[in-house]
Order: structure tokens, then sequence, then C-alpha cells
């Protein structure tokens, strides 16, 4: 699972609604592997406006990734910024681990990079 | 405008339009052609188009054009052809002494060999000096003689019309052969053909920079053919066994993953994950460009949500099993129950209506009991604009290839519109099992 999709995904249980909480999901004991990817600048810069950048910035901050604390007002043009970007979101894939949720404490699984998000019978 | 000949496949005619209006729009080439004067069941379209360029542009990725040329000519017999093309010969001076190659080709009847070189000499009033080259030639023209398709043992003797070009672009059939599901290393019972893929992928727009999202990816199938036209993707499913490759024709090759390396799109189908589209995790918000989908009609796949016949049971999650509570077993599959056609078809709606960009498109197949259908059948929604309704047919039923494109910014919770009866998919799985043959 790519970090793209993580800072998409929010918790969905049931009553679970308090937006601070239920996003972005919070890693837990996870397996990371970095995989080089070909540049897409067209894509980063079209998805920066659809990506939660708080989110981004925090989730990657408790995996020890590099990011930038704010968008430049050029992204487009900023060499560094998009490589810094591009690893981040695209060549870091969580291969194992949970994701938790501090709302509600649902933990979802994520085994050979595929997150089950299925809820259980009383989180629907 | 000048005026080009468009030849289409011999297959999915009723998908010939929808997919040339979405190519229009991709790659920003306008064409103007008269749609009500159109027959499928005619091979040739003509159309307006402003160059040859752009004329190629267009059909570039066209999976049901094979090719398009500049309009030399047409008519009922080779005298009507032959004078129209006369009426233009300083066109021909461009092609004097350029190397060339003629194709002919009869729809509706084989033509000979024999047959095809007597029309080829029967051009040489062109005067063309050049050396004919069947391969890499520097100027191609093509004859069709359309004889059309009749319920008769023998075709007709005189063809219905003639048509003469210069060939300027072709299509990306080739592309089947590439995605053929027979070649796929990793398949299932309900993977989509190529073909079909494809066009998807093209009445979507998937194109470099945009994002796609497949919620009933089964094994994959738009997310590569999107990938494959540089659009990046993502999906889901409730059945985590297609994903991972536990279930399907092909095991032991990891599932879709075998699929992403060999189509090589692994930098852009960008992840799947496992849940029921109707209790989705996706945050609020505008997300993807386009959501490529065939939901399950429930005939030969069981459309499933979660939930439990008569009711869900709570109390079930926390069944201690083994020292652990039910639900945080890691073999835990929650209950589910069926998840009725137009139910499905309604709530992708609804979502594609929240989660698409403006201008982004949902792509479809409806399933519908030939003859109950009716065009009120298609269901719409406020945020969403009907664009396009091409019909795969098998007899006593068919599936339709629904595009939509979201026009406006739909507030959350916006639904879509009631219908005034039911339509032909509503219980589309009960309908299938009691009266229609076995697929």
């Amino acid at each position: 699972m790519r970090l793209i999709t993580h800072n998409m995904l929010k918790c969905h249980v049931k009553n679970c609604t308090d937006p601070d909480k239920q996003f972005p999901l919070r890693f837990k004991d996870v397996q990371l592997e970095q995989i080089d990817a070909e540049r897409n600048d067209e894509f980063l810069v079209r998805m920066l406006p659809r990506i939660d950048w708080p989110a981004l910035s925090k989730t990657t901050k408790e995996l020890d990734i590099t990011l930038p604390e704010t968008v430049p007002g050029n992204p487009e043009d900023d060499e560094e910024f998009l490589q810094a970007l591009h690893t981040a979101i695209l060549e870091t894939h969580i291969k194992q681990g949970s994701m938790l949720c501090d709302g509600c404490g649902h933990e979802y699984k994520i085994t050979n990079g595929i997150p089950n998000m299925l809820l259980a019978e009383h989180e629907i | 405008m000048p005026a080009f000949i468009l030849q289409f496949a011999h297959c999915h005619e009723d998908f010939r339009l929808a997919e040339l209006d979405a190519l229009s729009e991709l790659e920003g080439v306008a064409v103007r052609y008269d749609a009500a004067g159109y027959s499928a069941e005619s091979p040739i379209l003509v159309v307006e188009i402003d160059s040859a360029a752009s004329a190629a542009k267009l059909v570039r990725r066209a999976i049901l054009i094979r090719s398009v040329s500049e309009y030399w000519g047409s008519g009922a017999t080779y005298a009507e052809l032959f004078a129209e093309v006369k009426r233009t010969p300083d066109r021909w001076n461009e092609f004097m002494q350029k190397s060339f190659k003629f194709t002919v080709e009869g729809f509706g009847r084989s033509l000979t060999q024999k047959e095809k070189v007597a029309v080829i000499e029967s051009f040489s009033f062109l005067g063309f000096e050049g050396p004919i080259r069947m391969k890499d030639a520097e100027a191609e023209f093509l004859v069709c003689e359309e004889y059309g398709e009749t319920d008769l043992p023998v075709p007709p003797e005189t063809p219905k019309k003639l048509w003469f070009g210069r060939i300027v672009g072709r299509g990306s059939r080739h592309l089947i052969d590439v995605f053929d599901v027979k070649k796929r290393k990793y398949l299932g019972n309900t993977t989509m053909d190529a073909e079909l893929s494809l066009v998807m992928a093209n009445q979507a727009l998937a194109q470099p920079g945009t994002l796609v999202y497949d919620p009933f990816m089964g094994t994959g199938s738009f997310l590569l053919t999107c990938a494959h036209f540089g659009a990046c993707s993502m999906g889901s499913d409730i059945d985590g066994r297609q994903i991972r490759g536990t279930a399907g024709f092909r095991r032991g090759v990891n599932g879709i993953s075998a699929n992403v390396a060999q189509y090589q799109v692994a930098d852009r189908v960008l992840g799947s994950a496992v849940f029921d589209i109707s209790r989705n995790p996706w945050r609020a918000g505008a997300l993807f460009d386009a959501i490529v989908t065939d939901p399950p009609y429930g005939v030969r796949a069981g459309a499933k949500r979660l939930g439990r016949k008569n009711g869900t049971v709570p109390q079930k999650s926390f069944t201690v099993i083994d020292g652990v509570e039910n639900y945080k077993r890691s073999d835990y599959y929650p209950p589910t129950v069926a998840y009725e056609m137009s139910a499905v078809v309604s709530d992708l709606l609804a979502f594609a209506a929240e989660r698409l960009v403006v201008g982004g498109r949902l792509v479809y197949w409806l399933p519908t009991v030939a003859d109950e259908y009716e065009p009120e059948d298609v269901p719409l929604h406020p945020a969403l604009r009907l664009v396009a309704n091409s019909e795969q047919p098998f007899g006593s039923w068919s599936r339709r290839l629904i595009t939509m494109v979201k026009v406006a910014a739909s507030p959350e919770g916006a639904g879509p519109q009631k219908a005034a009866h039911d339509p032909a998919h509503k219980n589309f799985r009960d309908k299938y099992f009691n009266r229609f043959e076995p697929l």
C-alpha cells in the first residue's frame, strides 16, 4: 500500500465520526519497502490539491520520511519538492502491519501490501 | 473542414460513435459527422476533421476504428468514384514519385486476389510513378467495396457503395492481442475481455495525470488498461481472494501483481484494498478522475455487501474462540448478504457524484432484460450527465456500457432520481436464472 492511498482512507466504523481521530489512520508495526518508480510529475501536480497535506505531513513524520512542511507556491517547478513528494507517496510501500483508528480503536490489517478494510458485524 | 473516412472494425457496432466522441474529447480534436445519418450496418463513416495530422491523433487510441483516410472519392459505381477523384488532380502531385501501396477490401464479400489486382490497376489513371511497396510505403491508399450484410447465402454481386481514400492514421486494435485474457497471467471467471476493457479506458478518458478507481475490481482488468494509457489506477473489492490470487483461474502467481508485472504498469497501478463499496473508507471530497467498473450482476459473481440476513447480530463479533474475540481472529470474515442490482447501481451513482472531480467520468456496465428495457431504466443523478449508452446484446439479455460525466459539485448525500417504474435491471439475478439460457 502506498502513502497516497493511505492519505485517502479514513476509519468508517459506525459512529466513529470525529474527523480529527478517524483520519489519518495511524500506522502500527509496519514493514516498509522503497520501490523505485518512474517520476510522474503530471500526476503529482494534478493530485496535489486532492492530497490532505497536514495528514500526509503527520504520517510521514511518524514513519520518519522527509517531506517539506508546506507545499511551495510553484510546485511544478520545484524539482526537490517533486522528488520528495514522489518518493513519499508513490515509492514508499507498506507491505505488512496495520492502520489504527485513534477514535474507535479498530485495527485495519495490511497483508502483502493490501489493506483489509472490511468492517466487523458490530461496526456496520 | 476536410472530409475523412473512418473505417470501423466489424464488431461492437453500438459502441462506435461513443468511442469516437470520447476520443475527440480526450485528444482535443474536433470531429463533425452526421450521427442521425449513420447506420451501424456500414463500416464507413465520413467525418470532418481539420487536418490529416489531427485525424491521425484522433484515432490513435481507438479500439473500434481500424483506420482513418483522407476522403478522395466515393460512388455507387467505379465510374462515379473515378469522376469524383478526378475532380482534385492537384492532390495527386504530392505522391507522384513516392512509394505507394493499395489495400482493397470487400465488406460483406471476400475479394479474390485477381479482383483486387484488377481494382488497383483501374486506378492507374492517377499516374503514380513511384515503386509499389507492401511494407512501409510512403503513401497508402484504401479502396473499400461495401456490399453490406445480408441474410442471403451468397453475397451480392454488386457493391452498395465504393470508397477511396489515403490512409493517414490507424487505431490501436493491436492492443487487443496484447491484453488478450488467454495470455494474461492471472484471471478470474468474470474477467472482462480485452477489447471492451480497452474501450472502457477510452470512455473514461484515462490518460497521464488522471486517477481512475474500480470499486469492483475483481482481477483488475480496468486498472491495467487505464494504466496502459497513462492513468494511475486504484481498485477495491469485497472479495480479497480475487485480488490476492487465492481464487481465480491461475493461482500461485500472487494475484493481480502478476498482471501488473506482465503489462509493466507497476508504477501506475497504485494499490488495491479489500472493502465493501457500500461501506467504504474513502474520505470526503472529489478524489477520482474516473470510476470504471463492471459491477457484479449477481449471475456468475454473487453481488454481496456486508450484513446478515434478517439483521446483524452484533454479539457474534465478540464470541471468544481460542481466547480471541471472533472479529479479531485472523480468519474472521464478516457476514454478507445479497446486494440487489438496482441498489448496486444507484449507490454507484451516488458515490460517483461525490467522489469524482467535476468533469470526471463514471463508466459502468448495466445489465438489462432485452424486451423489458426502456431508456428510462438508465438511472440518472442530478450531478451526473448521461453521455453514452452502448448495448452489447446476448439475445434475451444485454449489458449496456453507460458513461456519465459529473457536471456539478454534489452536496454530500444527494441521491439519484427515483424511477417511475422498476427498471429492467432490478432483481436482475432472479430474472437471469429464471428466464435465460445459461451463458
